[in-house]
């Protein structure tokens, strides 16, 4: 089982109506990979995120998850094993950072309180927001709410993480602490799908990077490559403009 | 927040809103929330003790007598003539007071009752339109029907129409013993409630859909199945913005507690007519009456506004959080 790949893509189509949106992606993830996303707004990136763990439905094509697909998995039970942190964090409003993270263990995973409790601390712990345990979401910063987002899916022990775009809505000094906790989580071995415009952040941890655009995949492949020697012209350009705009921020 | 707050005090501090001892922090009182604070607990205190001295079989005075005698009162215009005036309406009050406060139990027990029994049916009916296909139709053709309706005539169907839930009551043990009331004022508990829960569960609705969308998504997000999102993500902040809409819905089911009346239950405006009708003093009566409904708002109001100052959370539903 373990040599099978944690992810498979295969021929995926999605539509919205009559717009299709993913046009028939494929790709394979092994564990530990770290696959970035990128392409023009309106490629089909988050959509193509949010069929992994069904948040949206597609129509054709096939996803795995450690050889079962997606679509024959209870769906709460894929969203368990698959973490995901959203581009405008999506904390739980009402709770503090710790009990953000608390959540999941204690309602869907049947911890106990204490235990649920030591976790997030850990987890606060491991993004250094320790100190900000009680703090309420609109008492954090961009990149703090961020932090948590990612402890929060963590304390779920995925197999499987998802980011949508995770630095897309923070101001431009606080994309670094976001970019390093992803660096050191990707260092760590978690397999990870990443939908970014940071360019720093796919050079330095990103095992392939995809280049999606209108629904296709235009070129896939290691880092070095795509920066240095894109086929196509078009990967060329998208990714010098990128790294013109996200590339230096740290 | 809209309106429905007349009572700043309370909520003033939960407004900052930014420390995070915002929650524990008692409210801060002007002199004017002071001045309420005394005259509720005076108010309540003699309430309460006029209904201990009912309910007992008249411990201090005998039932329904005042605890000042009304001659005692209009005495002191004998004594200083510049008050007689005064005197005599407060020997006037102070001779109905203990009746209408028998009258007032019954108003309280209707809305306390009606708006609690409402409230779970509401939230029901609140996530059902929001969430809910079959249900969401069901949801809103009860809604549609209860508020579509007048409430008079709900109150008529329920119990000159349905003999049998009158009937039903009356057979209840304890019922019409005591201070639990007759069947007629369960009939209309159970009037008000399904009324209640359709005006309570259309505030409810709103302040559910004003709950960011991406909410939810997160709670589906890390395994949560759509109720349990519902209930642990999506309610608990729901219910908090739904606080000041709620409130109003509970002044409102107050005053229109005394349509009972049209069904035989004697609460406090209908005792208050009974009494002018037998006098011939209309003005005093619904003076005294309408005070009585005052003091009842205005703490269901200030209740309210405490308790929303308690569960504030910083950022959420305080006007710069949003």
């Amino acid at each position: 089982m373990s040599d099978d790949p944690l992810v498979r893509v295969d021929d995926l189509h999605k539509r919205y109506g009559d717009e299709e949106v993913l046009k028939g992606i494929s790709f394979e993830m092994d564990r530990q990979d770290v696959q970035v996303l990128v392409g023009p707004s309106g490629s089909g990136k988050s959509t193509l995120l949010r069929c992994v763990n069904r948040l949206t439905e597609f129509q054709g094509g096939e996803i795995t998850l450690d050889g079962t697909p997606v679509t024959e998995m209870d769906v709460d039970d894929l969203r368990r094993q698959v973490g995901m942190v959203f581009q405008d964090f999506n904390l739980f409003a009402h709770l503090t950072a710790k009990e953000n993270i608390m959540l999941g263990p204690r309602r869907v995973l049947g911890k106990t309180e204490e235990e649920a409790a030591e976790r997030a601390l850990d987890e606060l712990d491991r993004v250094g927001l320790a100190a900000q345990a009680d703090s309420y979401p609109a008492e954090l910063s961009g990149g703090q709410k961020q932090r948590v987002g990612i402890a929060r899916a963590l304390a779920m022990d995925p197999k499987l993480m998802l980011f949508d775009e995770p630095t897309s809505a923070l101001d431009p000094e606080l994309i670094g602490e976001v970019v390093e906790v992803m660096e050191d989580l990707a260092e760590g071995g978690m397999t990870m799908l990443v939908v970014t415009h940071e360019m720093g952040f796919a050079r330095a941890a990103a095992t392939d990077i995809m280049f999606l655009d209108q629904g296709r995949i235009v070129e896939h492949g290691p880092p070095e490559r795509l920066f240095e020697n894109p086929e196509h012209e078009r990967t060329a350009q998208f990714l010098e403009r990128l790294t013109r705009l996200h590339g230096e921020t740290r | 927040m809209s309106a429905g707050e007349a009572d700043g005090d309370a909520d003033a501090d939960a407004g900052g809103g930014v420390a995070p001892d915002a929650r524990t922090a008692g409210p801060r009182r002007s002199r004017a929330g002071t001045l309420k604070y005394v005259a509720g607990a005076v108010l309540w205190g003699w309430v309460l003790l006029r209904w201990g001295n009912d309910w007992l079989g008249g411990v201090f005075v005998p039932r329904g007598q005042a605890f000042v005698p009304p001659a005692t009162v209009a005495g002191l215009g004998d004594a200083i003539p510049v008050l007689a005036g005064v005197a005599n309406g407060l020997a006037f009050a102070v001779h109905y007071l203990p009746n209408l406060m028998n009258a007032m139990w019954l108003t309280v027990v209707l809305t306390v009752v009606s708006i609690t029994l409402g409230f779970p049916l509401a939230v029901a009916l609140a996530a059902a339109r929001s969430y809910g296909h079959y249900t969401g139709w069901a949801a809103l053709g009860f809604v549609e029907l209860f508020r579509g309706t007048p409430l008079l005539a709900q109150l008529f169907v329920l119990y000159y129409g349905l003999p049998w839930l009158p009937a039903f009551f009356r057979n209840l043990p304890f019922v019409g013993e005591g201070i639990v009331p007759a069947q007629a004022v369960w009939v209309a508990v159970v009037g008000f409630t399904l009324n209640s829960a359709a005006y309570q569960g259309e505030y409810i609705r709103g302040a559910i859909d004003s709950v960011d969308p991406g909410q939810l998504e997160a709670g589906r997000a890390v395994g949560l199945s759509k109720l349990g999102s519902v209930r642990y993500v999506v309610l608990p902040q729901a219910l908090r913005y739904a606080i000041p809409g709620w409130t109003n819905e509970l002044v409102y089911l107050i005053k229109y507690s005394s349509l009972a009346a049209f069904i035989t239950v004697p609460e406090l405006l209908y005792r208050a007519q009974a009494f002018a009708s037998e006098t011939y003093r209309y003005t005093e009566l619904f003076v005294l009456a309408g005070v009585l409904y005052l003091g009842l708002v205005v703490t269901a109001s200030s209740l309210m506004g405490y308790v929303e100052g308690r569960v504030a959370i910083p950022g959420l539903g305080n006007a710069e959080g949003r």
